[in-house]
């Protein structure tokens, strides 16, 4: 019985104009999504090779370890053509040098406007948006539609279950409209194999992943719209119900969360943090720099004193100790600059994750957010991605820096390639400025990205995909205890 | 005749429960969009002035105008950003602005508050975009097929009503149904900016009348689509499809896609190779300064201090001729980029245009001044803002600073406790926003588009009517 119900309900849908057109739809809409996805892909590799090329050649061009500056780039996941997330809102590289400190900057938005207009379509997008519109299309009408039509009266002159009907409305809409679009999402994965994107077992699994949340965002849907049906009388008014909701699922509700949260937890901005972490250090650079010179001063009246000789090698050496103990009390100051600048990041960090969690928890009322959550977290371009970028780059600044550190140190005075200026009585002024030599970058540490496994991704997604699922669980037990005391007349 | 036609077709839309619920959404929608909006506004604005407070407090009680070597200037919230954010926050906001140099502007909203790029804002460009104009499809995709179905339009026809006036009276009553219920909505809700605090100019009021003068042109248009779509088909779920099927497409698949063919098929170099390239350039200058530094041998004098000035006044020759330099290479540089660019917006923008949510959007962002062109003109103001900047170096220091430059100099002889510094005296930044007339000039393209738009489709109901089959 529950088989002939099925497939009565299959061949409903599969027979219907309106499939052909949606299927027609969504499988287009699906192919073009992830072509579309690919190409991104490979131009982003390509721009983070050159990108990475010119870093390089430009190290080893650069005049002494004094001015050595480098960039640290963002790495193009593949996962970016399924969801492309935050990646071209997030800056692609961050700046790697002693004078400042390490943010993200340069997004692909910032810099090709063009395509922060319009923004790009990827695979979670039409899922979240088209699919889910066209599951409510379906299954709006599943019971009150055939109240209206009165085959409902005949369904049930026979001997037929309520929960046997529900259960067979539910299978069947749901075999029509998964199976079916199972096939582009098939022949896209084809695609990566045709333009041999390097897909790695772990992306193989994350992009398991988003195709078990997707089937659960979209199960969701099927299921929202029978409830629908099962909730009223006529087709058009839960129609207009099922479209309502879609709008507040998946346009309102995480837009109105996200500012809301934003003018609750207020967060300075990096300008506003980066001026206080310029005004401490200008600050304490200045107080610093105007108590050493008394000791400068010390030192010279002992000279003057002692009637020491000028320009001895004793002298000399002297004042090698003298500008040694200086740079190290100077780095100590540095020090307690970076200590203060790590201590803001870490309150403005703080603050965030305050803003984002109260965001989130207020958005993932929507399953269309829960399901874009999940997403992007399978994906690496999630929220956190900037995050985890800073603080790899963070390491990675520090092994460079300590590298030029030691380089300096041994070279000795004069030789870490700024610009010297001496004076003495003999010749007068004389300025020594550089000769370009390229850097001995043995021992050059090597930037690795943040590495987050498939399994972790996976796990972080438990939260978003299980209220996904308890949505669905939801949805059907409502439409199954709405549809036990339904009117079938 | 007309009149009496107009009129039904109003009562029938608005007694209806679908327009009472879906324009109930509408009002809530816009309400809340404008009172987000506002309590956006007031976040960015309480940012700003902190930063910029911030940016000064850096400097007090320093005593020697050497130690300003650089200044931040930000671009300000824009109250018209708040009603159509185009690309406000996705541009850099922050430009670190010294006597010489490059400037870029960095930290837009997005980069640095991810999670609002993970779910944007509510503006009233998308409520027009997405939610609106689903609003006019309900409004208008049963508005022939509907009348068939349910058999009224044969009963009207049995009496001596002529076409044309029937179909004119359909659209101007299903137009008149929507547009008035919605303008004093939208009229209402405009009046939340000024209540929560939002300083709204003249033309500001202005930009934002024409903002929703071109929705609801857009609307119209929307609605006129529907009510063809209506005229063609037999059936109201059919139309319907049929019409979901053109706003999907219109709204998200052809302007993105217009913009990725662009992108694909006009190539715009990397800005990653344009600033190599200008940093290869500015090392060779160095490079070549540098062997002038070595033998420099300035005229042996007693007097130290004519002999630091001489340093000093030599040094920053070099500075500014390398400066000079650098900036013609990479003026040259990014020019050549910035015209490629044009050259892919005018293809992106001419594709995408053949959708109406494309002009929606761009007349938009135009007359709120957040369209593309609101990064030049940024990028013009810091211009001349760092020429200002470097004017004040010059007049308190003798030269542009800047490029952690060194100077020579002796603490002065006199123990004297110096004054700090007046702060009041660096220029203050003050962004010029696109004039009212110009950001209309920008969009007019757009706005005749989607009258055209409106003709076309009136027309196309019109037609379709006079052949339709009412039986």
């Amino acid at each position: 019985m529950l088989g002939t119900l099925i497939n009565k309900e299959l061949k409903g849908i599969l027979l219907s104009p309106k499939f052909a057109v949606s299927f027609g739809l969504c499988s287009i809409l699906i192919l073009l999504s992830v072509f579309i996805g690919i190409q991104e892909y490979k131009s982003s590799v390509t721009q983070f090779q050159t990108a990475q090329q010119l870093t390089d050649q430009q190290l080893r061009e650069t005049a002494g370890w004094m001015r050595l500056a480098t960039k640290a780039y963002r790495e193009p996941s593949p996962m970016q053509i399924f969801v492309s997330g935050l990646s071209y809102d997030i800056g692609r590289f961050s700046p790697v040098n002693a004078f400042s400190s390490v943010r993200l900057t340069g997004s692909t938005y910032s810099e090709d406007t063009i395509f922060a207009l319009f923004r790009i379509i990827d695979f979670a997008f039409i899922v979240q948006v088209v699919l889910s519109l066209f599951a409510i299309l379906f299954t709006f009408d599943a019971v009150c539609g055939e109240r209206e039509d009165g085959t409902l009266r005949l369904v049930f002159a026979s001997a037929v279950p309520r929960a046997k009907y529900l259960v067979a409305k539910c299978v069947g809409a749901w075999l029509g409209l998964v199976i079916p679009i199972a096939i582009p999402i098939l022949v896209s994965m084809l695609l990566l194999f045709v333009y041999s994107i390097p897909f790695a077992g772990g992306d193989w699994l994350r992009l398991g992943g988003l195709l078990g949340a997707s089937l659960l965002y979209f199960s969701f849907f099927i299921v929202l719209g029978v409830l629908l049906s099962t909730l009223t009388r006529r087709p058009s008014v839960s129609f207009l119900f099922g479209l309502v909701c879609w709008v507040l699922a998946v346009l309102i509700i995480p837009r109105a969360a996200a500012t809301v949260a934003g003018q609750i937890v207020q967060v300075p901005t990096v300008a506003e943090i980066e001026g206080m972490r310029d005004g401490y250090s200008t600050n304490r650079m200045n107080s610093f720099n105007e108590e050493f010179s008394k000791n400068w001063e010390k030192w010279a009246q002992e000279d003057h004193a002692a009637e020491r000789e000028r320009d001895s090698a004793d002298d000399q050496n002297r004042m090698w100790t003298r500008m040694q103990a200086h740079d190290s009390a100077r780095k100590v100051v540095q020090q307690e600059i970076d200590q203060y600048a790590a201590r803001l990041d870490e309150g403005l960090r703080q603050k965030k994750k305050a803003q984002m969690r109260l965001a989130l928890s207020l958005a993932r009322f929507s399953p269309a957010a829960d399901y874009q959550l999940a997403a992007m977290t399978l994906a690496g371009s999630d929220i956190l991605m900037k995050d985890n970028y800073e603080e790899a780059i963070g390491a990675f600044r520090t092994q460079v820096m300590d590298l030029r550190d030691k380089k300096m140190a041994e070279a000795g005075p004069g030789q870490g390639g700024g610009i010297m200026v001496s004076i003495s009585s003999e010749s007068g002024i004389q300025i020594s400025a550089p000769k370009a030599k390229p850097l001995d970058l043995s021992g050059f540490p090597e930037f690795v990205r943040p590495r987050i496994s498939a399994g972790q991704a996976l796990s972080s997604v438990v939260v978003d995909s299980g209220l996904l699922l308890l949505g669905l669980i939801l949805a059907f037990g409502g439409a199954f205890a709405a549809f036990l005391r339904y009117d079938v007349r | 005749m007309l009149k009496a036609l107009i009129e039904k077709e109003i009562r029938d839309i608005i007694g209806s429960t679908k327009f009472v619920i879906t324009f109930a959404v509408c009002v809530l929608l816009v309400f809340l969009s404008f009172y987000v909006g506002a309590g956006n506004f007031k976040t960015s604005q309480a940012q700003y002035e902190a930063a910029k407070a911030q940016n000064l407090r850096q400097y007090e009680g320093l005593t020697d105008w050497f130690n300003v070597q650089s200044t931040r200037i930000f671009l300000p919230p824009q109250p018209a950003a708040v009603i159509v954010s185009g690309v406000s926050n996705d541009i850099g906001r922050t430009v670190e602005v010294q006597g010489r140099g490059d400037l870029a502007a960095e930290d837009s909203k997005y980069s640095d508050e991810p999670l609002f790029a993970a779910f944007r804002f509510l503006d009233l460009e998308f409520l027009f975009q997405m939610v609106l104009a689903l609003f006019a499809i309900l409004l208008g995709y049963d508005a022939i097929s509907g009348e068939k179905e349910r058999g009224t339009l044969r009963l009207t026809f049995a009496n001596s009503v002529p076409r044309a006036t029937f179909i004119v009276g359909k659209l101007i009553g299903s137009a008149a149904a929507m547009i008035v219920p919605l303008v004093t909505a939208l009229a209402a809700a405009s009046l939340l900016l000024p209540a929560l605090g939002v300083p709204m100019s003249g033309s500001d009021w202005a930009r934002l009348g024409l903002v929703i003068f071109v929705g609801i042109l857009y609307l119209t248009a929307i609605l006129a689509l529907s009510i063809v779509a209506s005229a063609f088909t037999h059936r109201s779920s059919t139309s319907f499809l049929l019409l979901l099927v053109i706003w999907v497409g219109s709204v998200m698949i052809i302007p993105r896609t217009a913009v990725l063919v662009a992108g694909r098929a006009v190539d715009v170099p990397s800005l990653d190779d344009i600033n190599t390239q200008k940093s290869k350039f500015a090392a060779q200058m160095f490079a070549e300064d540098a062997e002038k530094m070595n033998s420099f041998k300035p005229k042996v004098s007693e007097n130290i201090d004519s002999m630091m000035k001489e340093v000093n006044e030599f040094m920053g020759g070099l500075a500014d001729e390398r400066d000079r330099k650098r900036r013609e290479f990479g003026g040259r540089l990014d020019e050549q980029r910035r015209n490629r660019q044009q050259v892919q917006e005018r293809l992106a923008f001419g594709l995408a245009r053949i959708s109406p949510a494309t002009s929606l959007s761009l007349a938009l962002s135009s007359i709120s001044g957040t369209s593309l062109s609101l990064k030049d003109r940024y990028n013009e103001n810091a211009l001349s803002y760092q020429k200002a900047f470097a004017d004040f170096q010059t007049e308190k220091l003798g030269a542009p600073v800047g490029g952690r430059m060194i100077r020579m100099g002796r603490p002065a002889d006199d123990k004297e406790k110096p004054k700090p510094i007046d702060l009041s005296a660096i220029p203050v930044f003050d962004f010029a926003p696109e004039t009212l007339s110009r950001s209309v000039g920008e969009a007019s393209l757009d706005i005749g588009l989607l009258v055209l738009f409106n003709l076309l489709l009136f027309g196309g109901a019109f037609a379709a009517f006079l052949r339709y089959d009412l039986r």
